[in-house]
């Protein structure tokens, strides 16, 4: 039993048998492919097929047969005669399109990936093929674009979504530049029938639209990246995983002794830095331990996971790691636990506030005092005494870690009668006594020199008080008409002005700035100044515009432009132009 | 090799002329054209005739009619134009001139 298909050849209706159709088909592909140089191929190829058309009803009422099958089709080729026999007689004869086998080389040469050859992907192979160089210099100059900032890699990934992967023999073959219509006759019938399929595929693909080429990178590349992890990657991998192993060890190591220290020395004043006054002292024993085992067990994890990688070996069975997993997860709920707890002891909020008057000046600076502070312990410790008055010890003023976030903000307003000082010590606390108790082992002092007020920076808690975001506001009243110079280094800690705005540009080296209280709050001197020469241009081209407009009655457009132009310089001085039209 | 290509040489040349002079007998159909080389003992296969025909009429020298057949589609039958009769002639010159100069080369001018 066979299976018959029906093909049209010639316009002729014609039952074949399926192998022989295979056969048929394959000649006559053969013969397309021989004829496709020639300027008159689609009529030849109709001759010729117009003939087998004949040839085979000829024997099909011969033989009294319904039905071709390989024999009919073998004795039609052999009427018709083969592609090689054609080319024996037609060689030359013909002009065909493409002359010279030489020419046809190299405008038949596409350009395509070579899967076969590829180092990643056939990108370089395939140019290669096209240039007719050796890959491994493209390789090379791929690599150096790559090392000279890396543009060989875009390249390369522009070329990969580019070029089309050479998939079919014929691909291949126009890759290499081989003459694909003879090679092909070699060739057993299924590949043919399969390259035809194929071409026809990438004829589809070919139309594709750029981004769905692009997806089709994406896949190949964590296709590559797959094959680079499970193979040269490895070895990658294995060394990465010891660096962490190496590391992790170091840094598990280096926790141990930590929390070690940390319990050793639990009233030592290791807690009066910053991140550890946080925590009060009734729960540092807990919270260490929790905190150790939140931080211990996922290094553990990690560095277990790098062995695992490096020696292909699992370090713990499945049973332990559960348990380690469960340790953790009590860690992290222990550790969630005490800082929810801690940070209920900044629920409420108090404040302290203390006022000092000072004394009269027409004029005060405002100075920071970069000296560090001393409480009468440390004075003992560092064995700072009255002996070396002249001396002082510099506070840097940067944040580092271990500094506590200690803000003093400085804010100056208008004040009645005499100049005063308030202090407002602020603090967070669990209760409002807590909180008022905080505020209160705030130390913070300024000095008043005459009639220089000099603050400090920072203020100090008072040793052992945990921090509770303690602040220090500090509120300058002077009376109008006092005149304020502010210090460059003061600039950032005054609240309730830009400082920074009042820089004199005429005497930019001074370290200063000079301001006077007026009706308005505080203003910079430098710019009244420059306000106030402002108003007199302004003032004087108003009197000259006046002027013109009495001279020049007459001319309309010109009375136009200058009304115009009153109106603006009245707007800027502040004078109420509407009031003014309606008096005219 | 050099021979089998002087073969080839001489076989292509020759075709063209031959299936002029076959055409120019009256009006045939491809296959027939086949048959009579075939008689002619030149060999050739009927794949080689249509590349060769389809020149001829293209560059003028022949025309077709489509004749209705009995078996398989219409036939092309072809005859030879007033160009093709003209060009024919003159082959027929130059054969005679060949033929002349192969004789004498063979046999020497004075047999």
């Amino acid at each position: 039993m066979e299976k018959t298909i029906i093909i049209n050849i010639g316009n002729t209706i014609i039952h074949i048998e399926e192998s022989a159709y295979e056969l048929l088909k394959a000649y006559l592909n053969e013969v397309k492919q021989h004829f496709s140089n020639h300027a008159d191929d689609l009529e030849i190829v109709t001759d010729i097929e117009n003939r087998i058309a004949e040839l085979l009803t000829e024997q099909m009422d011969e033989q009294k047969k319904q039905v071709v099958d390989a024999t009919n089709v073998n004795f039609v080729i052999s009427q018709m005669g083969s592609v090689q026999d054609f080319d024996a007689v037609e060689e030359g004869e013909e002009q065909p399109v493409i002359n010279t086998s030489f020419q046809q080389q190299a405008t038949d040469k596409k350009l395509y990936r070579d899967m076969d050859e590829r180092v990643v992907a056939g990108v370089c192979a395939g140019i290669a093929h096209y240039l007719n160089f050796d890959a491994k210099w493209i390789r090379v100059a791929m690599i150096l674009l790559a090392l000279v900032g890396g543009s060989g890699i875009l390249v390369y990934v522009i070329l990969w979504i580019i070029m089309p992967k050479a998939k079919s023999r014929i691909e291949k073959m126009e890759m290499r530049g081989e003459p694909a219509n003879l090679q092909g006759f070699q060739r057993n019938l299924d590949e043919e029938l399969q390259s035809v399929k194929e071409r026809l595929a990438e004829a589809n693909r070919h139309a594709q639209p750029i981004f769905s080429r692009f997806g089709m990178f994406i896949g190949e590349f964590f296709e590559w990246l797959g094959r680079f992890i499970s193979g040269s990657g490895k070895l990658i991998f294995k060394i990465i995983a010891g660096f962490i192993i190496v590391f992790g060890a170091g840094l598990l190591l280096a926790l141990i002794i930590s929390t070690a220290a940390f319990m050793g020395f639990l009233d030592s004043s290791v807690y009066d830095l910053f991140p550890f006054s946080i925590v009060s002292e009734s729960y540092r024993g807990v919270i260490l331990f929790w905190a150790f085992i939140t931080l211990f067990v996922p290094l553990l994890a990690l560095v277990l996971f790098s062995i695992r990688v490096a020696f292909n070996r699992q370090a713990i069975n499945k049973t332990l790691s559960f348990a380690l997993l469960i340790i953790w997860l009590a860690g992290v709920a222990g550790t969630g636990y005490y800082v929810a707890k801690i940070s209920s002891e900044f629920k409420e909020h108090a404040e302290l506030t203390q006022s000092t008057d000072l004394k009269s000046f027409a004029t005060y600076t405002i100075d920071i005092d970069k000296s560090k502070y001393f409480s009468k312990e440390d004075s003992a410790a560092y064995h700072i005494d009255d002996s070396n008055k002249n001396q002082i010890v510099v506070d840097d003023y940067g944040d580092h870690p271990f500094r506590m976030p200690s803000s003093v903000r400085i804010s100056i307003e208008k004040g009645e009668g005499a100049a005063s000082i308030t202090q407002t010590y602020e603090s967070q606390g669990k209760t409002f006594q807590l909180a008022l108790q905080s505020a209160r082992s705030i130390n913070y002092n300024f000095t008043q020199r005459e009639d220089k007020l000099i603050f400090n920076p920072r203020f100090q808690l008072v040793k052992g008080t945990t921090w509770r975001n303690q602040e220090v506001w500090i509120k300058l009243k002077i009376p109008v008409g006092t005149k304020l110079i502010l210090k460059h280094d003061a600039y950032r800690y005054i609240n309730n002005y830009g400082a920074w705005d009042c820089e004199d540009k005429e005497n930019d080296n001074d370290d200063f700035s000079t301001w006077v209280m007026t009706e308005d709050g505080l203003r910079c001197i430098a710019q009244l100044k420059e306000e106030a020469l402002n108003k007199k241009k302004l003032n004087s081209e108003l009197l000259d515009l006046e002027q013109l407009r009495k001279e020049r009655r007459v001319d309309t457009v010109y009375q136009d432009s200058i009304s115009a132009r009153i109106r603006e310089v009245k707007e800027e001085l502040g004078i109420n132009t509407e009031e003014n039209t309606a008096n005219q | 090799m050099i021979a089998e290509n002087t073969q080839t040489q001489m076989r292509k040349g020759i075709l063209e002329y031959c299936v002029l002079s076959i055409i120019a007998r009256g009006e045939i159909y491809a296959s027939d054209i086949i048959a009579e080389l075939r008689s002619a003992k030149l060999l050739v296969v009927e794949g080689t005739l249509y590349p060769l025909l389809t020149r001829l009429k293209n560059n003028g020298l022949l025309s077709y009619n489509w004749v209705e057949s009995t078996s398989g589609p219409p036939r092309k039958y072809y005859t030879l134009t007033e160009d093709g009769k003209g060009i024919l002639s003159q082959l027929d010159q130059t054969w005679q001139e060949l033929a002349y100069a192969v004789g004498v080369s063979q046999k020497g001018a004075n047999s």
